[in-house]
C-alpha cells in the first residue's frame, strides 16, 4: 500500500516528467532556430545567431504565408461559429425527428480522414473557383471544425439552466431573439473556447492546405514544406515553425482556464 | 423532458447545408468514381466493382490494414490510460491547473508536417538532444533499420502530439464532480483507487468514449506524420493504410483512389456505428442502479 502522504509527490512527479517530455522537442526546435545550420554569410556551422529570424523577416513570401494562415483561420471561424450556434442550440434544447442520427452523421464527418475527400473537394472547389485562395481552405476546414464546434457549444448551452428559456418565453421573447439577447452573453466563454479550437485544428492542418494551394494562397505549413530541398536550412525551418507557434501559444495561455470547460458531456 | 417537434430542423439546416457541400457532395462523387475506369474525366467506362475486388484481394492492403489496426491498439493502450492519469495529476489550484494544461497542449500547435521533422532532429544521433542521450544507453545510430525502433519512435511522437487532447477531455469531466462526493468518500475512508473506481471513472465514461473515438480514427488513418519518419520502412514495416491512398491521389488515379476512399469511409461508418451502440448502452442506466 502506498501511504496517503506519498500521493501528491507521485502525482507531481508524473506530471513533471510528462511536461519535460512535452517540452523536449520544443527545446530542440528553439536551439536549432538560433543555430547557423548552413555555412553562409561568413558564419560557420553551429554558431549561435539571429540570422534565421532575420531571414524570415526579410522574406516576403514567408510573411505572405503568415498572412494567408491568419486570413483562412479567421474566415473559417467566421463561417463555423454562426452556423454551429443554432445547430448546437437545437441539439441541446430541442427534440426533433432524427436528432441523434444527425448528430452522429456530423461526428462521422469529423472522423473521416481528410485524405479520403481531397480529390473530389479539389474538383468541386475548382468548379466553384475557390482553389488557390484562402476561402477554399477555410471552407474545406469546416468539414472537421463544424462538428467539433457543435459538440463543444452544445455542452455549454446544456449547462445554462432551462428555466432561463422558459422565463424569457413567458416575457414574450421569440426563440431567435432569446438566443441573441440572452443565451449568447451567457455562453460567451464557450464561443471563445470554440473559436480557439477551430483556430488550433485549422492552423496546423496540412492535407487540405496542400491540395488546395498549388500556386497561390500558400499558408504557413506549405511555406515550411517548400523550405525543404537539396540544401535544407533546418535552422530557418525551425525558426519559422517557432514563429508560427507564437500566436497559438499566446492564445493558449490566455485561454488556459477555459480550455477544459467545453467538453462537459459527450451526449445529445 | 425536451419538447418534441420539428422546429429543430430549422436550426440545424445551415450546418446540414455546409456539411452537404464540403462533405456529402465529395462523398457521392467518389462513390460514383469508384465504379469507373477513368482516363480523363470526359472518357470513362463502367467497370462495376472491379476496383474493389482488386483492392480487397491484395495482400498489401490487408498487411497495411493489420499494421494500422495494431498501431491504433498501441495508441489507445498508451494514450488513454496516460491521459487519465495525467488529468488526475493536474494540480487543484486554478493558476497551476491552467498553466499545466497549456504546457501540455503546446504540441497541438506545431504544424503537422513539421512534427516528423522535429522528431527526426530530436532523434539525430549527433545533434539531437534525445538521440545523443539515448546513444549513451545503447540506442543504435541506425535505428531506422529496425522495425521495432521505428515503431517506438512513431508511437512516442504520436503520444507526444495527442495525449494532451485526452488530458483536456478527461480533466473537463473530472471538474464536474462536486466536492461533497469527495468529502463523503474521505469520511468513509475510501482508498484513492476506490475513489477513482466509484466516483471519478463513472463521470469520465462519456467523454472517454469520445476520446477513444477521436484517437482511434485519427491514429488508424495517420498520414502526414508517420510516413516521413522512415518512408514507410524498413521493408514496409511502418506503411499505414492512408499512405497508399495518398500516393494514388498524388498520381491522379481516380478510380482506384476513389474505391479506396469509399472503403475507408465504410470503415469510418462501422466505427461510428459501434460508437453509437456503446453510447446507447452508457445512456441506458443499469438495472438496480438509480
Amino acid at each position: 500500500m502506498i501511504p496517503r502522504r506519498a500521493w501528491p509527490v507521485i502525482k507531481l512527479g508524473l506530471l513533471g516528467a510528462f511536461i519535460l517530455f512535452t517540452i523536449l522537442p520544443l527545446v530542440q526546435m528553439t536551439v536549432l532556430s538560433f543555430t547557423a545550420t548552413l555555412a553562409q554569410d561568413g558564419l560557420s556551422l553551429g554558431e549561435t545567431t539571429l540570422r534565421n529570424y532575420r531571414a524570415i523577416w526579410a522574406d516576403p513570401s514567408l510573411r505572405a504565408a503568415f498572412g494567408n494562415s491568419v486570413a483562412y483561420v479567421l474566415i473559417n471561424i467566421a463561417i463555423t461559429i454562426p452556423v454551429a450556434l443554432p445547430a448546437a442550440y437545437a441539439f441541446a434544447r430541442l427534440s426533433f425527428l432524427g436528432d441523434k442520427h444527425l448528430f452522429f452523421s456530423f461526428i462521422a464527418f469529423r472522423i473521416t480522414p481528410p485524405v479520403v475527400l481531397t480529390l473530389p473537394i479539389f474538383q468541386l472547389f475548382s468548379v466553384l473557383g475557390i482553389v488557390n485562395s484562402v476561402t477554399g481552405i477555410a471552407l474545406a476546414h469546416c468539414l472537421f471544425n463544424l462538428p467539433v464546434s457543435i459538440w463543444i457549444l452544445q455542452g455549454f448551452i446544456a449547462a445554462v439552466p432551462r428555466e432561463m428559456d422558459e422565463t424569457a418565453f413567458l416575457d414574450g421573447y421569440s426563440r431567435p431573439r432569446y438566443i441573441w439577447k440572452i443565451l449568447l452573453p451567457q455562453i460567451a466563454p464557450g464561443i471563445a473556447v470554440t473559436a480557439f479550437f477551430c483556430f488550433m485544428f485549422s492552423w496546423v492542418e496540412v492535407v487540405f492546405a496542400r491540395i488546395l494551394t498549388t500556386t497561390n494562397g500558400k499558408p504557413i505549413s506549405m511555406a515550411l514544406s517548400a523550405m525543404f530541398g537539396f540544401h535544407t536550412d533546418i535552422g530557418m525551418v525551425m525558426a519559422f515553425t517557432l514563429t508560427s507557434m507564437l500566436p497559438g501559444a499566446l492564445l493558449l495561455f490566455a485561454m488556459r482556464n477555459h480550455l477544459s470547460r467545453g467538453f462537459k458531456v459527450g451526449r445529445v | 423532458m425536451k419538447h418534441r417537434d420539428q422546429t429543430g430542423w430549422f436550426f440545424v439546416a445551415p450546418a446540414c447545408i455546409l456539411l452537404g457541400v464540403v462533405g456529402l457532395i465529395p462523398l457521392v462523387t467518389i462513390i460514383n468514381y469508384s465504379f469507373f475506369e477513368i482516363f480523363t474525366l470526359q472518357s470513362r467506362f463502367w467497370i462495376g466493382t472491379e476496383w474493389f475486388r482488386d483492392l480487397i484481394t491484395a495482400p498489401r492492403f490487408w498487411a497495411s490494414f493489420g499494421r494500422s489496426a495494431l498501431f491504433s491498439t498501441f495508441v489507445l493502450c498508451i494514450q488513454i490510460p496516460l491521459g487519465i492519469a495525467l488529468a488526475l495529476c493536474i494540480p487543484r489550484g486554478r493558476f497551476w491547473a491552467g498553466a499545466a494544461l497549456a504546457m501540455l497542449s503546446l504540441p497541438l500547435l506545431v504544424p503537422w508536417n513539421m512534427i516528423p521533422a522535429l522528431w527526426l532532429s530530436l532523434m539525430n544521433g549527433d545533434t539531437g538532444i534525445l538521440g545523443q542521450w539515448l546513444a549513451g544507453y545503447g540506442w543504435p545510430a541506425a535505428w531506422k533499420d529496425s522495425a521495432v525502433l521505428t515503431w517506438v519512435v512513431i508511437l512516442a511522437m504520436d503520444t507526444w502530439h495527442w495525449t494532451s487532447l485526452v488530458v483536456i477531455l478527461a480533466y473537463s469531466a473530472l471538474t464536474t464532480i462536486p466536492d461533497p462526493l469527495y468529502q463523503a468518500a474521505a469520511i468513509d475512508g475510501a482508498r484513492p483507487w476506490q475513489v477513482f473506481r466509484h466516483i471519478q471513472l463513472p463521470r469520465l465514461q462519456h467523454v472517454l468514449l469520445m476520446a477513444v473515438l477521436l484517437r482511434f480514427m485519427d491514429s488508424f488513418m495517420i498520414y502526414t506524420e508517420a510516413f516521413p519518419i522512415n518512408a514507410g520502412g524498413p521493408a514496409e514495416a511502418s506503411l499505414f493504410l492512408a499512405v497508399d491512398l495518398g500516393e494514388e491521389i498524388k498520381a491522379f488515379n481516380y478510380g482506384p483512389s476513389a474505391a479506396r476512399s469509399v472503403l475507408y469511409f465504410l470503415i469510418v461508418l462501422c466505427v461510428a456505428w459501434v460508437f453509437t451502440k456503446v453510447q446507447a448502452k452508457l445512456d441506458d442506466p443499469k438495472p438496480g442502479v438509480p
